[in-house]
């Protein structure tokens, strides 16, 4: 009900914003969304952005970078949006007054990926902390992306999580590799090894070898996103009608919808949860 | 609609390219773009001009006229050239197959303790964890380019130009470096060939350049090519007929 009421209004803001000639920037709307990799490599905004136009007639205009760059793109007034999944950055961000409000988008998980042969005798688990466990105990060759990505820190902080301390317990079998996704998983694929990987990335993965997936579910895996408009008292030049306006439509009934939608090979890869408190 | 900044190299933009020498035009005005994930093919009569623009493009030779922009600067990421070229005949270093690897990460800066687990995981991917110890000039053509394509894959290399890879190899040797090549185009890395074999091109490329006489007198999907030449030179060509 509210939820409508709100959109409702914002759709009005926009319609004036497009019908003020005054205010001639705003006549062929666009705006900037700042974001990660990761979601521009899963191929969502390329599924979702055209929707979002058709229906509002506001273009997107998206700068994939790291989760820490997507924040200080906002920091400097570059982006009008910010679009990211580091739950405690963005809550910084709202803390340092960058935005007035943080909203919950959507999750997508990680999945522990793995030869077949499983040496690590983990396959079908859902402890993720009970697996890396037994693949350090085990020393089963694990690939890391090394590349200071989010999954790589997603990696890092999931070894901390399972209360080892990679600085004393890394030999061999952990190879870090400097690389992406998609070069990880064809090193991993090639070693026999075990790899994180983003659920996107591993199912548009095509070279999968012996790989096949170890461990997933655990709600550690979990990676929650959130959105936010960069506050337009701190940079009056965001467009902050059209950012709300697209706010209001991926967190809302339709946009929502949209994100379910988007599947590869008829898996769904974003989970939509804006409706879930304190996501 | 979106763009990839400020990691990506790509976009890359030649503008009017020349290369002059003694008068004569080997590349007589190409314009061109390069966005990130393509496989782009280069095909044409010997002399065309492919292996010059690949040159050219990489920086190996300064054009005589026009512009080569990268949307990083030279393109370099943090410093490090993040494009990469593979030669007809591969460079190799009088070292071990694993020290050609090594050696190219310590000078991008790579620290000791990675450029190891980094060159090592190379060699295995390209199945060459065998030949480690090796001595890289007595391994066989096949094998020399395959390291060539490890060593630009360790340096993660976004783009990749490669210059008739398999045009000294057989047929088991070039399938190799064919699926290698795959495998890297997989990855999300944009490789640039240049390669006279027309089932090489097929097999591998989503995009054509057709060159003939140091300019691109075709530039389309490879489907779009291959069903529907536009131009007579690139109909003969196509048809395996002599294209002078």
């Amino acid at each position: 009900m509210i939820r409508t009421a709100l959109r409702t209004a914002l759709g009005a803001l926009v319609a004036l914003a497009v019908t003020l000639p005054a205010r001639a920037q705003e006549a062929t709307t666009s705006i900037v969304v700042a974001s990660t990799t990761s979601t521009q490599d899963s191929g969502l905004f390329e599924y979702l952005l055209p929707i979002f136009t058709q229906k509002t007639g506001i273009a997107v205009k998206v700068i994939a970078q790291g989760t820490g760059q997507a924040l200080d793109t906002g920091r400097r007034g570059d982006a009008d949006v910010v679009f990211v999944h580091a739950k405690a950055a963005e809550e910084k961000f709202l803390a340092e007054g960058f935005s007035k409000a943080r909203k919950p988008v959507m999750y997508n998980d990680f999945v522990l990926v793995g030869p077949k042969s499983d040496p690590a005798g983990i396959a079908g688990g859902k402890d993720i902390a009970t697996a890396l466990g037994a693949i350090r105990t085990k020393q089963a060759a694990f690939v890391s992306r090394g590349d200071k990505s989010g999954t790589h820190m997603a990696e890092l902080a999931l070894w901390k999580t399972a209360g080892i301390d990679l600085a004393a317990a890394r030999g061999d079998w952990y190879r870090e590799i400097g690389q992406g996704m998609g070069a990880a998983l064809n090193t991993a694929s090639a070693m026999n090894a075990y790899v994180l990987a983003d659920r996107g990335t591993w199912l548009s993965f095509k070279n999968r070898g012996d790989l096949v997936i170890a461990v997933e579910g655990d709600k550690r895996l979990f990676n929650q996103y959130g959105v936010m408009v960069v506050n337009p008292e701190k940079f009056p030049h965001v467009k902050a009608a059209a950012a709300e306006a697209f706010v209001g439509w991926i967190t809302g009934a339709e946009g929502q919808k949209a994100i379910s939608g988007y599947k590869i090979g008829g898996e769904q890869l974003f989970f939509p949860n804006a409706d879930q408190p304190g996501a | 609609m979106t763009m990839r900044a400020p990691t990506s190299i790509l976009p890359l933009r030649a503008e009017g390219l020349v290369y002059e020498i003694d008068g004569r035009r080997l590349i007589d005005g190409v314009d061109l773009t390069l966005t990130a994930g393509e496989t782009t093919v280069l095909i044409g009569p010997n002399g065309a001009g492919k292996s010059m623009l690949l040159r050219l493009l990489h920086g190996l030779l300064p054009p005589s006229a026009g512009a080569i922009r990268w949307q990083l600067s030279e393109g370099r990421r943090a410093g490090v050239k993040a494009h990469a070229m593979v030669f007809q005949k591969p460079v190799m270093l009088r070292r071990s197959a694993l020290a050609n690897l090594t050696h190219a990460l310590a000078a991008a800066g790579v620290g000791w303790s990675a450029r190891r687990d980094r060159a090592r995981a190379a060699l295995e991917l390209f199945h060459l964890a065998g030949l480690a110890d090796r001595p890289a000039k007595v391994l066989s053509g096949g094998e020399q380019q395959r390291l060539a394509i490890a060593r630009a894959w360790a340096l993660d290399a976004e783009v990749l130009f490669l210059d008739e890879p398999t045009s000294q190899l057989d047929p088991a040797a070039t399938r190799l470096i064919e699926e290698t090549i795959s495998l890297v185009s997989g990855e999300g890395r944009t490789v640039v060939m240049a390669t006279h074999d027309l089932g090489q091109a097929r097999r591998l490329a989503d995009r054509i350049l057709f060159i003939h006489a140091g300019r691109i007198h075709e530039d389309a999907t490879a489907a779009d090519f291959f069903d529907r030449p536009r131009t007579e030179a690139a109909r003969a060509f196509v048809a395996g007929d002599l294209v002078v």
